[in-house]
């Protein structure tokens, strides 16, 4: 089996030779609190002092079965209710502000309004998606969720793609994040956003759309050079029936769209569907090559070494492209608590802001985070382009640094801080407080020369004498400090 | 660490060698020409027409029938139009792009595109900005040339994009290029303090890490850029005193700024400004005329400003938009996506004048117009002949300059 090797640009590998003898065996040493925060940094959306303490006091087993085993969500918040345009329509025709046959500048202004309407609810979603992000009891569900919108990518606000469809969309990703990939793939496949963002919902057997056919190889499951432009043709063709009903927003296949000649796809011939384009993808090794490359690339670390894919590939074969299984090994593995793996991932602008809140014990986000999330270069169901974002290095500019440690002051010297809670508890001697901000929030990932010039900021070195750790100044101080913090190096890795 | 070697990077003497007219457009670039400056002292100002400007009634061909056959409601009428011959000429809210032509320093590159167009915005954009039709590449044509350019390791300013958000032709594997809207937003909100500012400085250096990542090292530097860029920008522009009429519009302020960076010494070889929404679906004409007065009163208001400090001969402009719109109006007196459209490229460094030919009215691409000139081909023209680097390995491919730089 030849695995293409594609070596991205700002995706960088740990220092350091593998040892794929002992990488996916289970993990046997030591567990403490770094470790805990570690598994929760990857397997979720970071977690609270407190989770963390729980986590650790746990073993590893403890803490990984906690995680693969979804506790209820039923108790979360419902998402928002999303803009309806036909409601919208039926409101204006009763208002009299249209008529039944609108002339060009009602259809303006029917335009526009249902531009707003969905551009509003775009924001309340993303806004209940991270909420949900910072408040589930089961982060690895919702951090696979994510994994998902970014491999299977649909983008909102063009090609007619509603947010009632991302939605729909976020929930497909939601129920199967520990399930079977290719079972994944193929409701992807026929999922109302994907099939209109990809253009398979304008295919028919007279004009076959080659859009989605092609993205379904090159970047959901196979990867570049895995299979030849005939293929992209012919899966195209086994593609064709599929159409979004217009009244229903829901897919639908329509017998007489399909084309049903024989066509030849990967070295198989047969009247294939688009349900037979699945399987015989992944029947091919490079599938699971390529969803393990993909799956070590979010979860282990960038650019893993052609054995390591090669060893979770057998794993994802094995289990039939089960999920479960697969992430539970990752999970425990002996690779996954090295020292190549740990902080060897570049925090997304997403985890980096949810991170915070859960950090600093805060629960709900608001407008001024998912601003600050623009500046970081990522906004929810609205992914650059289809191969989703780039990830590693690429995250990094001047420009998005500044967002982010922006966001961190502007969120440290906001009124919630008090209702985090653990602002009070930081102890009003220097030295203590900065051993304990950095054990907190960095798990001692600095050096005794930073704790040292942290107590010497808390104590109001480079101010007046006023500027010493007080009563007065208690509040501004340990927000300062703990600002300073989370600037610190450590904190931009997951 | 483990990163990919750019291929220029470690194969630039022997590119340089099996292809002699890369050495002779090099050396051109290197060797001021009469009255211009040396490839080091050049500046290259790219501006991005967002949305989709509509190129037949920017270069209006008002020689040509069809044009108000297809356009009755929109077209523009011939009288109004600012006649370069008698078959083409400026949409009249132009009229100051216009006398940049008549002095010699702007060129009209006609009909351009690329095979197999795209007519998403999302997507068009991004081949206009990574210059990779056929694949989803992440780093910019902009990017890759401030990558392979060895310019100043240190220096923090190569490159510049005005704008909220880095946009894609300049995100780059090794150069960090700072987004600066505007200069009073540009900065840590925990320097005002300057206890946190030094506590900041010494904490992002902090070398001791009880633990290795492949990533510390990027970290470090770009949190320390962060602090420094903010910082230096400020102290690099003051004092200037700008000497051109800039409308009071969003690239009149994006180009006085660019102006001001370019005669600091900031040594910035690429700045990237932006203007729209050219996206003109409904009513066209309010739109599109608005637009493109802003454009080029501020672009006469910006080489003003150059040539006021010596500056205007270093400097070659740019623009581009994601593609052109169809030829005929719709419903709505307005035009939708489409395919070929017009650029300028305008300064010191320009022969003026029409290049490429202009696209047949007759002969479409189901009602858009076919391109003419490949838009690598004007990229490839800018790297070359302006900014002297060879444009095969940052375009991907080998593109023939044309002769308006």
């Amino acid at each position: 089996m030849a695995i293409a090797h594609t070596d991205v640009a700002g995706m960088d590998r740990p220092a350091g030779r593998l040892d794929i003898g002992s990488a996916l065996r289970e993990y046997t040493g030591p567990w403490n609190v770094r470790l805990a925060a570690h598994l929760l940094r990857r397997a979720g959306f970071g977690g609270t002092p407190a989770d963390i303490e729980r986590a650790a006091s746990h073993s590893m087993n403890g803490a990984v079965d906690a995680l693969v085993h979804f506790p209820s969500t039923d108790a979360l918040p419902q998402p928002p209710q999303l803009f309806d345009p036909r409601a919208m329509l039926r409101d204006m025709l009763f208002a009299g502000q249209i008529s039944l046959k609108p002339d060009d500048t009602q259809k303006r202004e029917i335009g526009k309004q249902i531009r707003q309407g969905e551009r509003r609810s775009l924001i309340d979603l993303q806004r209940w998606w991270l909420n949900r992000m910072i408040q589930t009891p089961a982060p690895l569900q919702e951090k696979l969720t994510l994994y998902f919108h970014g491999h299977f990518t649909t983008a909102a606000i063009q090609k007619g793609v509603t947010p009632q469809m991302l939605l729909n969309q976020n929930r497909l990703f939601r129920t199967n994040a520990l399930g079977n990939l290719r079972e994944l793939t193929w409701q992807v496949s026929i999922d109302p956003g994907m099939m209109l963002y990809l253009d398979n919902a304008r295919s028919d057997a007279a004009h076959p759309n080659e859009n989605y056919a092609r993205e379904l190889m090159e970047l959901f499951t196979l990867g570049v050079d895995q299979y030849a432009e005939k293929d992209v043709r012919e899966s195209a063709r086994a593609w064709t029936g599929w159409i979004v009903a217009r009244r229903t927003g829901k897919s639908q296949f329509v017998a007489s769209r399909h084309d049903n000649g024989s066509k030849t796809f990967l070295g198989e011939t047969g009247n294939w569907s688009g349900r037979d384009v699945v399987d015989i993808i992944y029947k091919q090794p490079a599938s699971a090559a390529f969803w393990a490359t993909s799956l070590l690339n979010f979860f282990l670390y960038n650019d893993p070494e052609p054995e390591l894919v090669s060893a979770v590939a057998s794993l994802l074969r094995k289990n039939d492209y089960n999920l479960a299984p697969v992430m539970s090994t990752l999970l425990r593995s002996t690779i996954f608590y090295s020292p190549r793996a740990y902080r060897a991932l570049v925090k997304s602008p997403v985890e980096f802001v949810t991170g915070t809140y859960k950090a600093l014990g805060l629960t709900q986000l608001d407008e001024r985070a998912q601003r600050a999330l623009v500046q970081m270069g990522q906004i929810l169901f609205y992914p650059p382009n289809v191969a989703g974002w780039p990830g590693g290095a690429n995250w990094l500019t001047s420009q998005t640094m500044i967002a982010r440690q922006n966001f961190l002051a502007g969120l440290v010297n906001s009124p919630e801080m008090e209702q985090g809670g653990w602002m009070q508890d930081v102890p009003m001697k220097a030295a203590q407080a900065s051993s304990d901000l950095i054990a907190t929030i960095l798990q001692d990932d600095a050096s005794a020369t930073a704790r040292a010039q942290l107590a010497s900021y808390l104590n109001g070195s480079g101010t007046s004498a006023l500027g010493m750790l007080s009563a007065e100044n208690y509040q501004e101080r340990v927000r300062g400090a703990a600002y300073l913090t989370m600037a610190m190096p450590a904190y931009q890795l997951a | 660490m483990h990163r990919k070697q750019f291929l220029l990077g470690s194969l630039g003497g022997i590119v340089m060698v099996a292809n002699t007219q890369h050495v002779f457009a090099r050396a051109l670039a290197d060797t001021p020409l009469p009255g211009l400056p040396g490839a080091a002292d050049r500046c290259l100002v790219v501006v991005n027409l967002q949305g989709g400007n509509d190129g037949l009634n920017c270069i209006v061909p008002h020689g040509d029938a069809q044009y108000y056959q297809l356009r009755p409601s929109i077209a523009v009428p011939r009288g109004d139009v600012l006649g370069i011959d008698n078959h083409i000429g400026f949409n009249p809210a132009m009229r100051s792009m216009k006398a940049l032509y008549d002095k010699g320093m702007l060129a009209v590159v006609q009909g351009v595109g690329y095979p197999d167009p795209d007519h998403s915005h999302f997507r068009s954009t991004e081949i206009w900005q990574t210059a990779v039709p056929a694949k989803y590449e992440h780093t910019g044509w902009l990017g890759r040339y401030l990558d392979e350019a060895a310019l100043p390791k240190d220096n923090l300013f190569n490159g510049v994009a005005i704008a909220q958000v880095l946009p894609e032709a300049l995100v780059a594997e090794r150069t960090d290029v700072p987004a600066i809207a505007q200069v009073n937003g540009y900065g840590l909100l925990s320097d005002r303090q300057s206890d946190s500012r030094s506590a900041y400085r010494k904490l992002v250096g902090d070398d001791r890490l009880p633990f290795d990542s492949p990533y510390l090292a990027h970290v470090a530097q770009i949190e320390d850029h962060a602090q420094k860029g903010s910082e230096e920008l400020p102290k690099l522009i003051a004092g200037y005193k700008p000497a051109g009429a800039y409308p009071a519009t969003p690239l009149g302020r994006s180009l006085s700024l660019a102006a001001q960076i370019i005669a600091s010494k900031a040594g910035t070889r690429v700045l990237y400004v932006q203007h729209g929404s050219f996206d003109t679906h409904i009513n066209q004409k309010a739109t599109q005329d608005r637009l493109l007065g802003e454009l080029a009163d501020a672009m006469k208001a910006f080489y003003d400003d150059l040539e006021a400090h010596g500056n205007d001969k270093r400097v070659l402009t740019m623009t581009f938009s994601e593609f052109g719109r169809r030829i005929a109006e719709n419903a709505s007196r307005g035009t939708d996506h489409g395919e070929a459209s017009p650029l300028f490229l305008a300064g010191g460094g320009v022969k003026g004048g029409v290049y490429g030919a202009y696209p047949d009215l007759g002969d479409t691409n189901q009602g858009n117009l076919r391109f003419g000139t490949d838009f690598r081909s004007v990229y490839a023209t800018v790297l070359e002949r302006w900014l002297g680097r060879p444009s095969e390995g940052i375009l991907q491919g080998k593109f023939p300059t044309i002769a308006a730089v």
